[in-house]
């Protein structure tokens, strides 16, 4: 998922589990610790060649047995049963291999995965794809698995192919599950205000004055925790300046000071006024009940939204609909997508390397995430032969909205560099929030930090 | 700082001006009190109401439903009692080692005099200083590397076991208890050793039999300090474990958390319950705790 590189953030002061974390974190500077232990890393790259090495010879009969660990993230009661399950079907067809599942809660796991990965890790585990793979393989610290993909790859679009690959060209990561960032909004609200669905950002700015006439904040808005507003930018600048470009300044080859970034923030500001004020002081769940309770029109964000509304009544969850970013520059459409997917990787010295490949390969199947968006309905399989049947109406439009799209990008902190994520840009988008006239001291700044960190 | 009104304090006579002091000195505590406990009592209110009625009517709003669900399946989602078990197999080892080893040193440091006596306890008292924080990349590295026997360890190392969790407290936490403990027996006088030297004791039995009944206040304080701060530890358990199910309870609470969704609700009732045993503690050793806080501030 997206969000967590979870910057420090001061300002909270609600009881929450991650402001208690944060809290223990600006505190005792629990952040920074994973940060130190990353430079550790390099003396284990030796070792990852050694155990691909020894796993190359094995493959022309890879019987599976024994004991695969597994690190998984699922912690949650809702999740851990549908990995359960999953891991038991698993079992049932690879009746030489028994699982040994790791559970550590999401937060935790995402904090210690540094830690984790240099000591003792698991076989196989949950992670994220995109920079975020790319990042640990480059160090070393996982072992790349192109045998699997000569057997899953069919199963899978080139985009998510691309996904898994490290920046050395070998696949290091199996999607398992994703789920779109879209503009979320109830139908009923719609329908019974007369609204229509906006295809540009001329119609978009229409449809917001008309709401606000109607005494309606027409974008929810939080971000309080800094992450909920990439989504924002990563659509701006795919629909600004397309794909490549978005790509591209995200492992900074083009410059955040560019004319280019520039109108990105530009438009924003243009859009600023119909979003709703104090964005800085709330989170996403607020933002998003604004939507629930029908205060607000739409709201930007992931398709985890749907999880709030189901908390809230089945029948606000039914309601839940969502609209494609609009258009804004004709050359570039609606044709690029924020999709993040979640999958697993092995580590860098398996004790089973065998056995972890075959789990990989189940994963990558669409009976595996059936388990998975069975017991989450705000989740997508990733795998082409994935049985929908059980779709509800809200993720069947999740996966024709990421079918439909050519470009897929992973959202904004996992496409870039986490460091830079979360020490630049989080905290310049809430400078910019607070203050959206300095478009040009804030680009400046962000591309002088860009600079010294992404030359180190 | 009192409440009390100026021509009151004029006209009044002293006793009725004291009474009017402390009415108002109990006025400011009871109001500073309820302060304290606002942040407390609203996650209590909040734990007692399910989440869609307050995603509804907001958080600071009356009605709805009112009952104990959020603990029940805070109880049960997160798995409470495996981690409450988990942490005691950290604590109660922890605290005992410290007491049982804080009290040795400060024996040896204090009752007897000898050249770098004063430096011994400044190292001792200086390893308080030093920000955990700063040695976890050493730490790390070691805990990786330094072998365990299979029955203390299951990784085979320290890494990932309680023996090596339980070692960090213990030597983070003896510097405090020993600098505690010698100001405490430094004020006993020096003639109990003296008289038991004399009939025959061995040092052994100086500190067993003499001293440490004597210095039962402070350890019973320092228990309750100990037990209080290892409980709440979350950080040497962040770097040091990886196997989810030996964590302590800290990350019971993180159980009760989506990837996205947060249930505050549910983790406010969540919270309280993980609260609990620090406050039984405290309330059956409150007396002693009380007595801690004020311990070594008049002697050394």
């Amino acid at each position: 998922m997206t969000h967590p590189e979870e910057p420090l953030d001061t300002s909270g002061t609600q009881i929450s589990r991650r402001n208690l974390l944060k809290g223990v974190a600006a505190g005792a500077g629990v952040l920074a610790a994973p940060a130190l232990l990353a430079a550790c890393g390099d003396d284990d790259e030796a070792a990852t060649t050694t155990a691909a090495a020894a796993s190359g010879g094995d493959t022309e009969a890879p019987m599976a047995s024994g004991t695969v660990s597994v690190g998984s993230n699922a912690s949650d009661p809702l999740t851990k049963d549908a990995y359960a399950a999953m891991f038991a079907r698993f079992e049932e067809k690879n009746p030489d291999v028994t699982l040994a599942i790791n559970t550590v809660d999401h937060n935790t796991f995402q904090e210690q995965i540094n830690t984790y990965l240099q000591g003792r890790p698991d076989d196989a585990f949950t992670w994220f794809a995109g920079y975020r793979m790319q990042f640990f393989a480059d160090k070393g610290l996982s072992t790349s698995i192109n045998d699997v993909w000569d057997t899953i790859g069919a199963n899978y679009a080139s985009s998510f192919k691309q996904a898994s690959t490290g920046l050395d060209g070998n696949q290091y990561f199996v999607p398992f599950i994703t789920y779109p960032w879209a503009l979320f909004y109830r139908k009923s609200f719609f329908a019974d205000n007369g609204y229509t669905i906006p295809t540009t950002i001329d119609e978009l700015k229409t449809l917001s004055e008309g709401m606000m006439a109607d005494g309606f904040v027409p974008i929810a808005f939080g971000d309080k925790d800094g992450w909920p507003a990439m989504g924002t930018f990563d659509y701006l600048n795919m629909r600004v300046n397309g794909y490549q470009y978005h790509v591209d300044l995200m492992a900074h080859r083009e410059k955040w000071n560019d004319d280019r970034t520039k109108q990105v923030f530009a438009t924003w500001a243009e859009l600023l006024p119909y979003h709703q004020p104090g964005a800085l002081g709330r989170t996403w769940q607020d933002a998003a009940q604004t939507v629930a309770n029908k205060e607000a029109g739409m709201y930007l964000l992931g398709m985890f939204v749907g999880e709030q509304f189901q908390e809230v009544s089945q029948e606000a969850r039914d309601d839940l609909d969502f609209f494609a970013f609009p258009e804004i520059n004709p050359d570039h459409g609606q044709d690029s997508v924020d999709a993040p997917i979640d999958g697993f990787m092995i580590s860098k010295a398996p004790e089973n390397i065998d056995g972890a490949k075959e789990l990989l390969k189940f994963i990558g199947t669409g009976e595996a995430q059936k388990f998975y968006t069975d017991a989450n309905s705000n989740w997508l399989a990733t795998a082409n032969d994935a049985d929908t049947s059980g779709y509800d109406a809200l993720q069947n439009k999740g996966a024709e909205l990421i079918a439909s799209a050519s470009n897929i990008a992973q959202f904004l902190d996992r496409d870039t560099r986490p460091d830079f994520a979360s020490t630049v840009v989080l905290p310049s988008i809430q400078t910019f929030l607070n203050n959206p006239e300095d478009i040009n001291g804030l680009t400046d700044s962000m591309e002088e930090q860009a600079v010294a960190i992404f030359t180190e | 700082m009192t409440a009390a009104p100026d021509t009151q304090g004029k006209t009044a006579t002293p006793q009725v001006m004291d009474k009017w002091r402390r009415r108002g000195l109990q006025a400011f505590l009871a109001i500073t009190a309820f302060v304290w406990l606002v942040p407390l009592l609203w996650a209590f209110y909040t734990s007692l109401r399910p989440f869609s009625d307050t995603a509804e009517r907001g958080y600071v709003s009356i009605g709805g439903t009112y009952n104990f669900d959020n603990y029940t399946q805070a109880w049960t989602d997160s798995e409470m009692l495996k981690f409450f078990i988990n942490t005691m197999w950290i604590t109660i080892p922890a605290v005992i080692l410290i007491l049982f080893f804080a009290s040795m040193a400060a024996f040896a440091l204090s009752r007897f005099s000898f050249r770098f006596n004063l430096l011994l306890l400044m190292i001792f008292t200086a390893g308080n200083l030093l920000p955990q924080q700063v040695i976890i990349t050493p730490l790390y590295r070691m805990f990786l590397a330094l072998p365990l026997p299979e029955f203390l360890s299951p990784s085979g190392v320290f890494y990932d076991s309680y023996f090596g969790i339980i070692t960090i407290h213990v030597a983070f936490q003896m510097g405090f208890a020993t600098f505690v403990l010698s100001n405490y027996m430094k004020a006993l006088p020096g003639d109990l050793n003296e008289a038991a030297f004399v009939d025959g004791a061995s040092v052994w039995r100086q500190y067993w039999n003499i001293i440490l009944p004597l210095t039962r206040p402070p350890l019973a304080a320092l228990a309750v300090l100990m037990f209080t701060w290892i409980y709440n530890d979350f950080f040497w358990a962040l770097v040091l474990m990886v196997t989810g199910d030996q964590r302590p309870i800290t990350s019971a609470l993180q159980n009760l958390n989506g990837t996205f969704f947060t249930n505050n609700n549910l983790v406010a009732a969540g919270s309280l319950l993980a609260a609990i045993p620090t406050l039984v503690v405290f309330a059956v050793l409150q007396r002693q705790f009380v007595a801690g806080l004020t311990l070594g501030s008049t002697k050394g």
